[in-house]
């Protein structure tokens, strides 16, 4: 046993007092914590390819599609929506910019305005729903209106969850004192916006596939 | 009636291909038998000889004639099992079960539509105007009878929920899926009477979905066919939207 | 790349009672969690499996005790519909909540972290989450059974239209739908943790190919979660719409009703799902046994990088053979013929891995205390379960075999059985490391015996009836002709059922007798050498008070000079190799039959 116990005995207390080990501690975490949500990338995007298989066995075994008595999806508010989540994006990834560079201002309106521009995603979203359920057009009536309501309301669902992330990490930033790069708040800014960033990637599929194609 | 089984295993084959798969699974279960005896008089008797008071070996297993032996010995197992076992499938499929072609080329082949709902089985024949879906069709109710030594064509729908048509004597069993037509052929070489048994569970009363295949001499079914025929031109109502369950006999599906 | 050591991030101990036992973040506390829930569900579809080999035994026959208050309304004896949702129910929770929380949820969480030299999992907080996301689909399933109509009745493989509101009205069958999209969300939570911990945390020194099976076979399984998983996710909540909101992906008309929507997309969404799932609940099991097999024949495990191929190669595979579950749903010739020849490919590196087992144990010293019973029992049902698929993988016998009995019993015997044996075996392995108590040999080992020896016999019974035809989920299995010569191989297979379930109490006695008691198990009782045998019984909260360097693999057994210098026959992962000293001198070396105890 002298030897297997050998690495236990070096000292009592668990811990190594090392100049400068708070921040490589924090920023290996920080690592770990990018790999993870890499991982729940590829885990989600499995999720999205089975419903976008779906979408497509539906299609392929559909005698019309759009079939000829149902209301077609109108394109107009669906591209700025789609606009809209892009430049969304791009105002996130300047946010994350001005973190690194300490800007704490540019950063909140990043997060926050993202935040914002999502909300009204989901407001356009709403009203191109509203407005095709009562042209006629409900889940009942088939797999073309079952594909388009499922795929649109759970990408929805993302964005919903998106958007309440954001809003915290936007409050989270407002409150942290001094500089935030390092802090939980900044951790949180780069994670959610690898998901934000996401979840616009599936929105352009999820756009060209039910309503462009 | 069907007859009941005398003894256990494979139950009786009254296929004219029956005898590809029983050939199949008796030898699977040589090859199975051979290995799993092999397995476990190993462990036996590695734990009898090699036990506490065997000193062990110290032999990680990584030399390269020790791997070369590995691999070696999982692929003649693997060539030798599973090559035999492709080979025949692969054969029965192209000349026997998938083989429509052949089916088809008989002169007397015979089609039927098999329409499965809870919980019961609903036959067409075409009639004496060869096309389905007509006046002069015959329809049955978990009724089946087919002429011996003739290939049998059945191509089945459902209405409600998932069936599975098997017909166990006869060692085939298809799917019948709502929205779809499968198809499935069968050939039997005696007469007399089978179970036929739904195999995918339907619902509660799955387990009563039950239907009988008759098989007759030729005659028998000729005399059988041409009488319900006459019965069925004269009880056909126009009025009854459900008995009208049956397709235009799918070309592209034979 | 392995952690360097000062890296490894420390979380201070609880100290409240509800951070403590309740929402705990450490990962050997919800080990423990999870083994408890698991072994509750597993009482829970053991009890249902009883009910149905009652009904198989004496169809129709009133339930004897339980009866009459279970099944008031048929005077007894279980009716058609409550026979559904039993079955379907036996088969959910057994493997969703028995095995995958035993096998990943309990062992995953206990071994990874102390097997690679880690104070906790990657992500302690969402290690918690997975946790409680379970709890809810727990809920979900009990009360389940309580709604009107009953639980859920389309099958464990919720095959629609059936399972639709067409088939299946009621609420239980929409809470189970979403109990699987919560476990399985909490599956993936799990399984993001175990990638990444092994990915970042490991040890100094401890390389991919140093790391214990057990670890390579959970990481592996966590890889097949996180890609496989969503797909179940996916299949659920179209299920779920479906259900609830009236969407129509899975409802069809009659043949002539075309494009409507596709019953058979479900299948092809549950079927990538579903078979590599079968080797998410067997891989662990190799991973265990592998090691195990080494640690109990104290010898090096056989070309241990052949056996990560082997595992590996079948991870791969296993995503694509799932087409071999649908023959006879009328796919595509060509693709039927070409799922069918993956299927077989896939055999091949299983037996490779078989033979490195057969090999780990010949010309071994093996010793036979409880966990090693259990691990040989695993590789002797393991080869009647992995023999028998090959006559499902063959198209042409599986037109026969297909949703017969036989292929109840082939996958009872590879998911239950080796997955059952192989939580045995891993329950009684690390129960000191878990609990600091070792459990009663003598009791174990009788619990081996009678559950090997029993359940060899239940599913042979079932492989039996589905050869002469059997069709599987049948209310009376004697309703056709053709089956009625059975009933007595149907009614003894109930017995020997039966007699599998009474033994269960042994294992129950033996796990309460030792789980509250007083922590009496020294460090390292089987006298091995893979990491967490170096901490105490049970660890503390941080596992390691220094982490270890980690200098070989986990299998060095009875090397001739460590035998000679130090006088045991076991090296550990952290040691270096001794140097010879004049004075050393041969000794002999006799091991305990059974753990050693403090």
């Amino acid at each position: 046993m002298t030897l297997a116990s050998r690495a236990m005995t070096a000292t009592s207390a668990p811990g190594l007092a090392v100049p400068g080990i708070d921040d490589r501690r924090a920023s290996f975490s920080a690592n770990t914590a990018l790999l993870g949500m890499a991982i729940f990338m590829a885990s989600w995007a499995m999720l999205f390819a089975s419903l976008f298989f779906s979408y497509g066995l539906m299609r392929v075994g559909a005698t019309a599609w759009p079939p000829v008595d149902l209301p077609r999806l109108p394109l107009g508010l669906p591209a700025i929506a789609t606009a809209l989540l892009g430049l969304s994006s791009f105002l996130l990834q300047r946010g994350l910019a001005a973190a690194r560079a300490g800007d704490r201002r540019r950063e909140l309106i990043g997060t926050a305005g993202a935040a914002a521009l999502g909300t009204v995603f989901l407001v356009l979203q709403l009203s191109v729903w509203r407005a095709l359920w009562f042209a006629g057009l409900t889940p009942g009536t088939g797999t073309y209106a079952s594909v388009f309501y499922a795929l649109t309301a759970f990408h929805a669902v993302h964005v919903v969850v998106g958007v309440i992330a954001l809003l915290v990490v936007a409050a989270r930033v407002a409150m942290t004192r001094g500089t935030s790069t390092g802090s939980t708040a900044a951790m949180g800014l780069r994670l959610w916006s690898l998901y934000w960033h996401m979840v616009g990637v599936i929105w352009g599929v999820m756009f060209t596939l039910v309503y462009l194609l | 009636m069907p007859q009941p089984e005398t003894h256990w295993g494979l139950p009786r084959n009254v296929s004219v291909d029956g005898w590809r798969i029983d050939w199949l699974m008796d030898i699977t279960s040589v090859f199975v038998t051979m290995m799993f005896a092999a397995t476990t008089l190993w462990i036996l008797y590695s734990c009898i000889r090699h036990g506490r008071r065997h000193a062990a070996e110290y032999d990680a297993g990584n030399g390269k004639l020790q791997v070369g032996k590995a691999l070696a010995l999982s692929a003649l197992i693997f060539g030798v099992v599973d090559g035999n076992l492709l080979i025949s499938g692969l054969i029965d499929l192209d000349e026997g079960f998938w083989n429509f072609d052949k089916a088809n080329a008989a002169t007397n082949v015979v089609r039927i539509e098999v329409n499965a709902h809870q919980w019961a089985w609903d036959a067409r024949y075409a009639g004496p105007d060869g096309k389905f879906n007509t006046q002069d069709d015959v329809v049955t109710l978990n009724d089946i009878r087919v002429p011996v030594d003739a290939p049998v064509i059945v191509q089945l729908a459902a209405t409600d929920v998932i069936h599975s048509f098997s017909l166990p004597n006869l060692r085939v069993k298809q799917d019948a899926v709502p929205g779809m037509v499968n198809r499935m052929w069968f050939s039997a070489k005696e007469t007399g009477e089978f179970d036929i048994a739904c195999a995918q569970h339907c619902g509660p009363s799955h387990y009563k979905m039950r239907g009988q295949l008759t098989v007759l001499s030729p005659n028998e079914y000729a005399r059988w066919s041409a009488e319900a025929s006459a019965l069925s031109a004269r009880a056909f109502d126009a009025g009854d939207k459900t008995a009208h369950w049956g397709w235009d006999w799918d070309r592209k599906n034979k | 790349m392995t952690t360097s050591i000062e890296l490894q991030p420390i979380h201070p101990a609880p100290t409240s009672f509800w951070r403590k036992y309740v929402f705990s973040t450490d990962h050997k506390v919800i080990a423990k969690q999870f083994l408890w829930s698991g072994l509750l569900f597993l009482l829970f579809g053991g009890l249902l499996a009883m009910l149905i080999r009652w009904q198989w035994a004496y169809p129709g026959a009133k339930v004897p005790v339980v009866g009459g208050a279970l099944f008031a309304h048929s005077s007894g004896a279980i009716g058609p519909a409550a026979y559904n949702a039993i079955f379907t129910m036996h088969g959910l929770i057994m493997i969703f909540f028995a095995i995958t929380p035993i096998m990943i949820g309990a062992f995953g969480n206990l071994t990874i972290p102390l097997m690679i030299g880690a104070r906790d999992m990657a992500f302690p907080k969402l290690n918690m989450l997975s946790f409680w996301t379970f709890v809810v689909a727990l809920g979900l399933i009990a009360s389940s059974f309580l709604v009107q109509l009953g639980s859920a009745g389309a099958g464990w493989t919720t095959y629609p239209p059936l399972s639709t509101r067409v088939g299946t009205p009621g609420a239980g069958q929409t809470m189970v739908v979403a109990a699987i999209f919560f476990t399985g969300a909490a599956t993936i939570m799990g399984a993001i943790n175990y990638v990444a911990t092994v990915i970042r945390l490991r040890a100094p020194g401890m390389t991919y190919m140093r790391m214990p099976l057990t670890v390579w076979g959970l990481w592996l399984t966590s890889i097949l979660n996180i890609l496989f998983v969503p797909v179940l996710g996916a299949a659920a909540i179209l299920l779920f719409l479906d259900r609830v909101f009236g969407t129509q992906f899975f409802i069809a008309g009659a043949a002539s009703v075309r494009g409507g929507g596709d019953p058979i997309l479900f299948q092809h969404l549950f079927w990538i799902f579903g078979h590599p799932e079968v080797y998410i609940l067997i891989l662990p099991a190799w991973g265990f046994v592998t090691d195990l097999l080494s640690f109990f024949a104290r010898k090096p495990a056989y070309w241990y990088r052949g056996s990560v191929i082997a595992m590996c190669a079948i991870t791969g595979l296993s995503a694509i053979v799932y087409g071999h579950h649908m023959f006879t749903t009328g796919m595509n010739p060509m693709l039927g013929k070409a799922f069918m020849v993956l299927t077989l490919i896939i055999s091949a590196p299983a037996e490779l891995l078989f033979l490195n087992w057969l090999h780990t144990i010949w010309k071994g010293s093996i010793r036979l205390p409880t966990p090693m019973l259990f691990t040989l029992g695993v590789v002797f049902v393991f080869a009647i379960g992995g023999l028998t698929g090959i006559y499902l993988a063959t198209i042409s016998t599986d037109l026969y075999l297909h949703d017969t009995m036989f292929v109840v019993g082939h996958f009872h015997f590879t998911m239950a059985a080796a997955s059952f044996l192989a939580s045995f075996a891993a329950i009684y392995y690390w129960f000191p490391k878990m609990f600091g108590r070792c459990l009663y040999e003598g009791l174990g080992k009788a619990h081996f015996w009678l559950s090997l020896v029993f359940i060899t016999l239940v599913f042979m019974g079932q492989m039996a009836v589905g050869y002469a035809g059997q069709p599987r989920r049948l209310w009376d299995p004697q309703a056709y002709t053709f089956l009625q010569h059975l009933g007595g191989l149907n009614r003894w297979t109930s017995y020997f059922g039966f007699a599998l379930g009474l033994s269960q109490l042994l294992f129950m006695v033996n796990f309460f007798a030792n789980v509250f008691g007083k922590k009496n198990a020294v460090a390292n009782p089987w006298q091995v050498g893979t990491l967490e045998w170096t901490v105490p019984s049970p660890p503390p909260h941080h596992n390691f008070d220094v982490i270890p360097t980690v200098v070989r693999g986990p299998h060095e057994f009875n090397h001739p000079e460590v035998r000679r210098l130090l006088g045991r026959d076991w090296l550990g992962q952290t040691e270096e190799m001794p140097v010879p000293t004049p004075t050393s001198e041969l000794e002999t070396i006799e091991l305990p039959r059974a753990p050693v105890k403090a």
